[in-house]
């Protein structure tokens, strides 16, 4: 059962990187808008054209 | 994050962009609207009125304490706070206090004042949020790595276990649950920490104290290195609890109108237009009267406006629920608030951004927003005491237990803590109000007044005022005769032309036939008898018959019966060629209306001060069986009274200019109004596209509400009285009680929120139709 004494704490650690994970990504405002993200693809895209090479 | 919405807690000292009342009632800082809806009344003294939002609140004990933090404030005059919308509206005389210190007393109470519209509020929305899945997030986390180590404990059971081993899982948990208990249940513990200072009892005190209980007995034990521990029930309490709480936010911040979202859309600057032709940039809030202003497609309209572009499509939909979109003419009047759905187009604006269309109707909407309905008052009280009786029944039942069975007095006592939901009681009425609010304000039908709604429920009889009511204001022009080779629409387009720079009233009632492309010289008006024009080479001449007869010389007068005696003529060299009347129009969908109200067991009654034979006509046409005629306004008063004394429960829809009084004495009324003047409007409810369709759909709304608060407080005296003794007795595991509350109160907010869902039309540039959607013409002179 000694297996634990190192389980445990990966766990943990598991947990505080997934916690660490969440926290940056509602920082970042990655939840602030769900729905904007996917119709932007079909908005008319007003950046100029690339200039020609 | 905050600094926005935190800037005038009591320590912030500084002017900081939340302009008191004082600078607000001067007009001053135009800004300070965005951040604080506030109006100035007329009445004794200056007194001024401000809504905002404010957050904290869980249940009825903390709208309490706001009211109270709140009135007792000197020159706070009346406070009314509802917990469902968050919503708080204080009325306060401006000599004696400033918006400044009502916000300051209500941050000293332990709560967060809020902008209800504009960046601050958004911010401050989006914090909240933030805060939320961060501590929901790790709260979960955290319960599924407890759940594991204690499942260690479970699992070893009567087997026993390795003691360092089980002394091991003991700390492990401990560590994994301390920041859930300290991050994730901190809103729990704050809250019932404010209540316990404020000396009142909210519905944080029982989870709290739960919480607080389990993770002290839990690290006491672990200690110890004997005994049980709850950490996973600690974790899962929070968890479930916050999901809760957390879906309950988001159908706050969802169910905001659909004019308080237009206000958040408002662009945050606009093109202006130089007299010198330059295009620049400007603040919306700087928008003054006069201003030229150029709007892109698919913008917002800021404020009201004339229009300066031949023409224009616009959607008003957003301030006036009229869905289709509508065409408007050079010098036409723009509503704040439409959006510009074609080209690019040319405005003057006519008010600031303040005093627009749009900013009195959020205004009305949050002032009804933020009051509470009577049984929902009533409900409140009876939730407050709702918690004392549940801490009193906790400690009988952990006492009873200490005597029956030790080992099961914890788990019952957590129980019952957790189990009891006050809330739903207290949220059952305000929230199917809120959402109801919400979707006839996006129909059309503003509700003013918090009560309304429940009273519109009982409603079974309509009385209907005629003139600007059922028909419009503005008369309509209708062909009666027309010379051969010559087809109405000519006609009338060849008459619209001649009225076409005219300000007589009647002119009015040719402009929607008007076509542009018909050229006019020579405009005379000859007052009294009418205009004569010269149109492609041929004098015309419209107006009385004499008049118009006069160009081709002596004719005989028409046979004509009585009902046409104010007919407009139109006459050229030729001779008559054609013969109009004009009436009022019928608005437009008022049959449907009528009928649909029929079918909900409505009867229907028209009560004007018109002639006889025009209210009689009105009322056949529209199915209406019941009218009266040459009614004085204290005749109709009688008759309002006559049907209440018999029982009928009456909603009097006038134009709210005329009737006042007849409108107050109904038991639900109704005004007709557009732009600012609705604000004049003391009405119960408001039609804001003059359309009456959206009558019908409020009294079905209202009954829906009503039978959704009926569900909704059946639902919470059930369970809590059910659930309550069942845990008492020890069959309810804490973690189904933590499942069960949160259920209870998720129940209660998300069936009312299914009356907010609607199916939502938004055609972009339908159909279009005229600016004046030329109406059925009525039979009889007006």
């Amino acid at each position: 059962m000694t297996i634990v004494y190192l389980l445990i704490p990966l766990g943990a650690i598991l947990m505080i990187a997934a916690a660490a994970a969440l926290i940056w990504a509602v920082n970042s405002g990655q939840f602030d808008d769900l729905e904007e993200a996917g119709r932007a693809i079909l908005e008319p895209d007003d950046s100029p054209d690339p200039p020609p090479r | 994050m905050a600094a926005g919405a935190s800037s005038f807690a009591p320590t912030a000292s500084e002017a900081d962009g939340v302009g008191t009342a004082a600078d607000l009632a001067s007009g001053a800082p135009r800004e300070a609207y965005a951040c604080w809806s506030e109006e100035v009344g007329s009445g004794t003294g200056p007194r001024s009125h401000v809504v905002f939002a404010v957050e904290g609140m869980r249940c009825a004990s903390c709208s309490q304490a706001v009211e109270r933090a709140v009135l007792a404030v000197r020159g706070a005059e009346q406070a009314t706070v509802n917990v469902a919308t968050g919503r708080a509206a204080v009325d306060f005389d401006p000599r004696e206090t400033t918006l400044k210190a009502i916000l300051a007393a209500v941050a000293a109470s332990g709560f967060k004042p809020v902008p209800l519209a504009g960046e601050a509020s958004a911010r401050a929305q989006r914090a909240e949020r933030h805060g939320m899945l961060k501590r929901l997030g790790l709260a979960g986390l955290g319960m599924m790595q407890t759940m594991m180590v204690v499942d260690g404990l479970y699992a070893a059971g009567h087997h026993g276990i390795d003691a360092h081993i089980a002394q091991y899982l003991r700390l492990a948990a401990m560590l994994i649950a301390t920041p859930v208990f300290l991050y994730s249940g901190a809103p729990f513990l704050k809250g019932a920490w404010a209540d316990l200072r404020r000396r009142t009892l909210g519905m944080d005190v029982p989870v709290a104290i739960a919480i607080v209980l389990a993770y002290a007995a839990s690290v006491v034990n672990t200690l110890r290195g004997a005994g049980e521990v709850y950490f996973d029930s600690v974790t899962m309490f929070i968890f479930f609890l916050l999901t809760g709480r957390y879906i309950e936010m988001s159908v706050r911040h969802r169910s905001l109108s659909a004019a308080e979202a237009l206000a958040r859309s408002l662009p945050a600057t606009v093109s202006r237009i130089r007299a010198d032709g330059a295009r620049e940039r400007v603040s919306v809030q700087a928008i003054a009267r006069g201003d030229r202003l150029s709007i892109p497609r698919g913008a917002v309209v800021p404020v009201d406006a004339v229009l300066d572009s031949p023409s224009a499509t616009l959607d008003e939909s957003l301030v006036t629920g009229e869905s289709a979109a509508i065409s408007r003419q050079r010098g036409a009047r723009l509503l704040g608030g439409s959006v510009n759905v074609g080209d690019v187009i040319e405005l003057t604006a006519q008010a600031p951004v303040a005093d627009s269309a749009l900013a009195t109707l959020v205004g009305l909407l949050e002032r009804s927003q933020a009051q509470r309905p009577a049984l929902s008052r009533a409900a409140d009280r009876f939730a407050s005491h709702f918690v004392l009786v549940t801490l009193l029944l906790a400690a009988a039942v952990a006492l009873s237990w200490l005597f029956i069975d030790p080992r099961s007095a914890f788990g019952a006592t957590l129980a019952v803590l957790v189990v009891t939901c006050p809330c739903a009681l207290s949220l059952a009425a305000p929230a199917a109000a809120a959402a109801a609010t919400t979707r006839l304000a996006r129909c059309g039908l503003l509700v003013t007044r918090a009560d309304a709604l429940e009273r519109l429920a009982h409603i079974d009889t309509l009385v209907i005022d005629k003139t600007g009511t059922l028909t419009t204001r503005r008369p309509a022009a209708r062909v009666l005769e027309v010379r051969e080779g010559l087809t109405a629409s000519q006609a009338l387009a060849l008459a619209a032309a001649l009225e076409r720079a005219s300000d007589h009233p009647l002119a009015a009632a040719f402009n929607p036939f008007d076509d542009p492309a018909i050229p006019v010289t020579a405009l005379r008006e000859f007052p009294g008898q009418g205009v004569e024009g010269s149109i492609r080479d041929q004098t015309w001449r419209l107006g009385r018959f004499e008049f118009a007869a006069a160009l081709a010389g002596a004719q005989p007068a028409p046979a004509l019966d009585s009902s046409q005696a104010g007919a407009l003529y139109l006459g050229s060299t030729d001779g008559i060629a054609s013969c109009f009347a004009v009436t009022d129009s019928l608005r437009a969908g008022a049959r449907r209306a009528v009928e649909e109200l029929q079918r909900l067991g409505i009867e229907s009654i028209v009560a004007s001060g018109d002639r006889e034979e025009a209210v009689r006509t009105a009322a056949l046409r529209l199915g209406i069986g019941t009218s009266i005629a040459r009614l004085e306004p204290v005749q109709k008063l009688a008759l309002v009274h006559d049907l209440q004394s018999r029982g009928r429960q009456v909603l009097m829809v006038g134009d709210g200019i005329n009737d006042g009084p007849v409108l107050a004495a109904a038991n639900v009324s109704c005004a007709m109004g557009q732009g600012s003047a609705i604000a004049q409007a003391a009405s119960d409810l408001l039609l804001l596209n003059e359309s009456l369709a959206a009558l019908a759909e409020g009294v079905r709304t209202a009954r829906h509400a009503a039978r959704i608060v009926r569900q909704n407080l059946l639902w919470a005296f059930v369970y809590n009285v059910t659930a309550v003794p069942l845990a008492a007795l020890g069959w309810v595991q804490p973690w189904v009680a933590a499942l069960g509350m949160s259920a209870s109160s998720l129940f209660v907010v998300l069936n009312a929120a299914r009356l907010a869902r609607t199916a939502r039309r938004r055609p972009r540039a339908a159909a279009t139709t005229g600016p004046d959607r030329p109406a059925d013409a009525l039979g009889a002179a007006g």
